[in-house]
């Protein structure tokens, strides 16, 4: 069950993390906004999605084998995959221009897009000597792992969207 | 033919800027001997297991000390607002990006030419048997590492927390150029040569020295514009 959790989280990130290089790259063409607080939103959601999952395999880990980690492939690769990711809310966060922390964002989105299948290769090539790593599966939670972030990721995108709209408001109150 | 004498000339001033001043190659140089002194402490240099994990090691310092010359790459024009004169400059963001990444290339290289012979006398490790290999992998992954460097350091060069979201953002983007060229030099510098299993991670070294440079050239304008 748990580690059926921790499956359906690494796929529905994976999925996340799609979606923010394909807005990345269609905010860096098209300069709209609304793209960029769908790769924050997307990215964040994601984020948490896979912490929770990683959190998951590890009791997963705990309860079977009695190590909290034993250094299997797709832990390691999750572990790594978040790594990839946070810096990315920390630029966010770092950037004061809207124009210029949108694009940088998008920049190092889809630089961690790049990196993730070459990294899964490594990890995988790394980790195999020692044991067989088992494959990521697809079970029924899944649905409900999705679904979950797909509604969080909206309401993320939802209250970004208002967020802006607020500062946009406020700036021309400053300026009249 | 102009695009690479542009590259060369941006190469040249960071170069000579360098030479002049040796800011960064000092700082490189003795963190590099400073972590590799402090390994010392950490593993008995005396033992079997020092050759395991002597690729480990020199990564992590080439890594760690490459990341002070990367940092510098760019902000060294914000004094004096060089650097918007240099993306005002008529020249192409790519030659300019890849100029500084030649330049800080050689630079990493240098250092890290320099520490590995320190590496070897310190640790006993016999890494002249198969020099032409280890230079190629030392060429690779050095490459890899200036050019994910450098493209960050341009990414953070206005930012506050520059010099902490710079490894921030560099380790785990480059963790399989990492991963390849620990286990490559792994057996090199004990003096043996690349074992037939490992000649896959000698390709995907290569596949993301191409790939990112190829993506790094791809949005370099958008990094240096905004």
């Amino acid at each position: 069950m748990l580690n059926s959790l921790f499956d359906a989280s690494v796929w529905t990130s994976l999925a996340a993390a799609t979606v923010a290089a394909i807005s990345s790259i269609l905010f860096l063409r098209s300069r709209n906004f609304l793209y960029d607080s769908l790769a924050l939103a997307v990215t964040e959601i994601g984020l948490i999605l896979l912490a929770a999952g990683i959190v998951a395999g590890a009791i997963a880990g705990r309860l079977t084998g009695h190590l909290w980690w034993t250094w299997d492939a797709r832990l390691t690769t999750a572990l790594v995959g978040f790594l990839i990711y946070a810096p990315y809310l920390m630029l966010r966060r770092a950037v004061e221009e809207p124009t210029r922390r949108a694009a940088s964002a998008a920049v190092v989105s889809i630089f961690a897009l790049f990196d993730l299948p070459i990294m899964a290769l490594a990890i995988y090539w790394w980790l195999a000597r020692r044991t067989a790593p088992a494959p990521i599966g697809v079970e029924w939670t899944i649905l409900p792992v999705a679904a979950l972030g797909a509604a969080l990721a909206w309401i993320r995108f939802r209250k970004e969207q208002d967020r802006r709209s607020q500062d946009a408001e406020r700036r021309t109150a400053q300026e009249i | 033919m102009k695009f690479l004498r542009q590259v060369a000339t941006v190469a040249a001033k960071d170069l000579r800027a360098e030479l002049r001043t040796k800011e960064a190659i000092n700082a490189s140089l003795a963190f590099a001997l400073m972590i590799l002194l402090l390994f010392s402490y950490t593993f008995d240099p005396e033992q079997e297991m020092m050759r395991q994990i002597s690729g480990g090691l020199l990564w992590i310092v080439f890594a760690f000390a490459g990341t002070l010359t990367l940092n510098r790459s760019f902000a060294r024009e914000l004094p004096n607002d060089c650097l918007d004169a240099l993306i005002a400059a008529p020249i192409p963001g790519s030659a300019l990006f890849l100029g500084k990444c030649c330049a800080s290339f050689v630079l990493v290289l240098a250092v890290e030419l320099v520490s590995l012979p320190v590496f070897g006398i310190f640790y006993r490790v016999h890494w002249t048997g198969q020099f032409p290999w280890l230079f190629l992998i030392l060429l690779l992954g050095t490459w890899a590492l200036t050019i994910i460097g450098t493209i960050f350091s341009a990414l953070t060069v206005n930012i506050k927390l520059r010099e902490v979201m710079l490894p921030m953002l560099t380790y785990p983007i480059l963790m399989p150029a990492l991963m390849s060229a620990m286990r490559l030099t792994t057996s090199l510098v004990n003096g043996q040569p690349i074992p037939d299993d490992d000649f896959a991670w000698l390709k995907m070294l290569i596949g993301f020295d191409v790939v990112f440079t190829a993506v790094s050239l791809a949005l370099i304008e958008t990094v240096l514009v905004g």
